[in-house]
């Protein structure tokens, strides 16, 4: 097997929610051995199946903070250690384990590393090496905002995205998945890639301070500058394109099943009209070139709309595409499971769980790359709870049985957690009936051979 | 001494669109040496939009500028065998190319990987493409809208009864970018230890679905599908109208029901038909009514404020002009002013996140076309002032 980039690295990954875990459960496949390490009674929000995660057919059970969905696709490949970080033996054995680490990660707001005293300079002093990664809403340092809660869905709003998002002559609005997390999850394994080559050759550590708010502005670098330099405010465009007309999302055959399309020069206009066997379109003046298929695109998304109906949405990109014009359908969760493309690249891996879980396999997304040299894959589900409590405390760290069931007695450490309750379920055909779920297939685990 | 992260890292970036040249962007602004190489005429992007003072120049693109900073540029023509032969002598010199090109472009100049890492082992060749290397769609053509639609995302942004609708802006591009600069960070910290270059196959379309972790895992896990949202009836974790604004609230954090009830002056929150989450569910519209109104007096930004004190998650819609004033960002010295030839200061996004021992630099403004051609080619290569010429009658560079 070929090395893999991060062979022999230990990262600490104190970390909750989305982004950082992610993170975490990527440098896992990379090859870093990840400790996730929660409080006895803080066990990580995707625990619950809260934030959308799903239970395996949809029942939480025993040992349900070991089962979402969400939980075990972001960390996985991870150890477990809980550990009270509030308690002074929590944060001593925490500061053993930073000593024989290479990287600590944390999300806590800023404060709360301070205030136990593992800020950045107090762990420099117990490994003068360590790479700190530190992802808040709003970064550290004096800025008025540095001490406000915060999270992806309300920070796509205030970092300037709903702005921009939304319905055509419609307010703003929220895409339906917030996505700024995810620009934390790869600002942290850019720097930290980065940190480490640095590392190597200097052998100096450093502080890598990621604030999701700044990543998220700097993805409307464009509309900065035209703010900054032509006074222009942006705005929303709902589908379209503020350069290529037509653009946008049209129905296809069946049920809420969709397909969008996009044309940019005359060549791919006249291939278009071709593809429709509509010639009267070609020589219309109204969509002649660039400027009138921009100003009459209410009435090209009506014939748009009225060719597309009719037809498969799968039938209508190859058609498309076959035809030098960019398309491809809108794919569900559903959908890519089944999608040749998503197969072909093994997008998708099936996971076992270990029997005593009650998963068994499911599928994850891998990685959204490939390297040529060193193929890799997901190493293994999320962790139970506290898993390896015993591994790290008795056999890593040394310590002693009756020390060990001190720290057991005075709940220090544990495998169950001390808070929280599973998210509550609702029937899945209730939730189509109200709404809330597009559709509901009992025959999933077959669909998908996994039973 | 390193004084950036990434310091001695060579990078030809031969990207002429948003991903790549972001990618190659990032791995300048923490010390990559980066070398912009474009064809004679510049990169794809220099006809994009906006333009400084609306003026459609090649040297005016704003997106050109602020995604091509601190990087050197030269013009090669890789569709002349000269211009081949000139980028496999650069090859062995650098340590990544990052590319955009359609899967095999390259490959049908001699200029695969396969190809490269016989001039360079060391080489690591990161390719940023709609829907990667392989597979039944890698020759079709991507748009943002289409990378969006393809990667889950559409299924469930916008409301029932009207069409998906994409994000505003780039963000698949800027993605795209950001990811292909992080695994190609960790190519190049493998690469300490191994010796070995890769090419790295970075998908965009994969890098979005990546991100719809309850999207994804419903399916196998319980059978459901996600939707987008209710046209009515759902206002908690979308934006609200307010007296002057929007704003954006998500129930949870450290603030229970009682305190957001509090927050909005609304005593109504409390009555039964609110009580849970099947209740508001089911009685959305008529709360949404209530809190609507109870903000339709209020500013934004003395609610703001208001909000963190209840710890609440809270957001309000901000434009791009508010942004480029932002007080906290301007805290985080966000924002850097550089000189450009032709556009003389400019006020740029520069930093995207903060490195303690080896700081983010602005160094170069976006190199104008050909700048550096006399660098790299008379003072690298060693062509000589007549052979020099030569290149640029012959339309090579």
């Amino acid at each position: 097997m070929p090395r893999l980039p991060l062979e022999g690295i230990r990262i600490l990954d104190s970390t909750y929610v989305f982004a950082l875990p992610y993170a975490g459960g990527h440098l896992a496949d990379l090859g870093a051995e990840v400790i996730k390490i929660e409080g006895p009674g803080r066990p990580d929000v995707t625990r619950t199946g809260g934030y959308a995660g799903s239970f395996p057919e949809n029942l939480a059970g025993e040992r349900w903070w070991n089962k979402p969905s969400t939980y075990n696709l972001l960390n996985r490949g991870k150890r477990s250690l809980v550990l009270d970080m509030g308690d002074e033996r929590g944060r001593d054995l925490f500061r053993e384990l930073v000593t024989i680490s290479d990287v600590v990660m944390e999300n806590f707001t800023p404060r709360v590393m301070r205030r136990w005293g593992l800020d950045y300079p107090n762990l420099k002093k117990l490994k003068p090496d360590i790479i700190l990664v530190s992802n808040t809403g709003y970064g550290h340092g004096e800025g008025p905002y540095s001490g406000y809660p915060a999270q992806a869905t309300t920070q796509e709003a205030t970092h300037g995205h709903c702005w921009v998002t939304g319905y055509l002559n419609d307010g703003p609005a929220k895409a339906g998945a917030s996505f700024v997390d995810f620009l934390s999850t790869w600002s942290a394994i850019f720097a930290l890639g980065a940190a480490l080559r640095y590392r190597n050759r200097t052998g100096k550590g450093q502080w890598i301070d990621i604030a999701m708010y700044q990543a998220g502005v700097m993805f409307l670098s464009e509309y900065l500058m035209d703010a900054t330099i032509n006074g222009r405010e942006g705005g929303r465009l709902g589908n379209r394109h503020p350069y290529r007309a037509p653009q946008g999302c049209y129905p296809a055959r069946g049920t809420d099943q969709w397909i969008t399309l996009s044309v940019g020069s005359d060549e791919e206009w006249q291939a278009l009209c071709q593809v429709m066997g509509r010639q009267d379109l070609a020589s219309d003046p109204r969509f002649g070139d660039i400027l009138s298929r921009r100003n009459n695109h209410d009435e090209l998304d009506e014939l748009l709309g009225q060719w597309t109906a009719t037809k498969d949405k799968y039938d209508l990109m190859h058609l498309l595409q076959g035809a030098g014009i960019p398309s491809g359908p809108v794919l569900t969760g559903r959908d890519i499971h089944f999608d040749p493309h998503y197969k072909r690249r093994n997008f998708l891996e099936r996971v076992d769980f270990p029997e005593e879980r009650e998963v068994g396999s499911r599928f994850l997304m891998g990685r959204p790359y490939k390297f040529s040299n060193t193929p890799m894959s997901i190493r293994g589900p999320g962790p139970e709870f506290g898993q390896d409590n015993k591994p790290l405390l008795r056999e890593l760290l040394g310590l002693e049985e009756d020390v060990y069931q001190g720290l057991v007695a005075d709940t220090i450490i544990t495998d169950i957690p001390a808070s929280g309750e599973a998210s509550p379920q609702m029937d899945p055909a209730r939730a189509v009936e109200l709404g809330l779920l597009a559709d509901y297939d009992p025959e999933y685990r077959q669909r998908l051979g996994l039973v | 001494m390193l004084t950036g992260a990434l310091d001695g890292v060579k990078v030809l970036d031969l990207s002429e669109d948003i991903a790549g040249s972001f990618c190659a962007r990032l791995l300048a602004d923490y010390g990559a040496d980066v070398l912009k190489v474009e064809p004679p005429g510049g990169a794809a992007l220099r006809r994009m939009g906006p333009f400084f003072h609306d003026d459609a120049h090649p040297e005016k693109s704003l997106f050109f500028l602020v995604l091509n900073l601190n990087k050197k540029g030269a013009t090669l023509n890789l569709e002349t065998v000269t211009g081949q032969d000139i980028l496999k002598r650069l090859a062995p010199r650098v340590d990544v190319i990052v590319e955009s090109y359609r899967p095999g472009y390259l490959a049908s100049l001699g200029l695969g990987f396969d190809e490269l890492k016989e001039l360079n082992p060391e080489l690591t060749v990161t390719s940023v493409t709609p829907f990667g290397q392989d597979g039944p769609y890698s020759q079709y053509r991507g748009e943002e809208i289409v990378n969006y639609a393809m990667g889950m995302i559409m299924s469930i942004s916008g409301v029932q009864g009207r069409e998906p609708l994409k994000h505003g802006g780039f963000q698949a591009q800027y993605e795209g970018g950001l990811f292909a600069a992080a695994t190609t960070s960790m190519a190049l910290f493998g690469r300490e230890f191994t010796g070995q270059g890769e090419h790295i196959d970075v998908s965009i379309t994969e890098c979005v679905a990546s991100t719809m972790m309850a999207t994804q895992t419903m399916y196998p896990f319980m059978g459901g599908t996600q939707v987008r949202r209710r046209a009515s009836g759902s206002m908690f974790g979308h934006p609200m109208p307010c007296q002057d604004g929007w704003i954006i609230v998500q129930t949870g954090g450290g603030a229970s029901w009682e305190d957001l009830s509090e927050f909005f002056q609304c005593p109504e929150m409390l009555e039964e038909r609110f009580a849970d989450r099947a209740q508001r569910a089911e009685n959305g519209e008529e709360l949404d009514r209530i809190v609507i109104e109870s903000i339709s007096e209020r500013g934004k930004w003395d609610l703001f404020p208001k909000a963190a004190e209840y710890r609440m998650l809270f957001g309000l819609v901000q434009t791009p002009s508010e942004l480029a004033q932002c007080p906290q960002l301007e805290s985080r010295n966000f924002f850097r002013e550089i000189e450009h030839p032709e556009l003389g200061t400019v006020r740029v996004p520069a930093e995207l996140f903060k490195l303690s021992e080896t700081p983010y630099r602005l160094e170069y403004p976006a190199p104008t076309i050909g700048q550096h051609n006399r660098e790299i080619y008379v003072e690298g290569l060693e062509y000589d002032e007549q052979q020099f010429t030569q290149l640029r009658q012959l339309n090579v560079i």
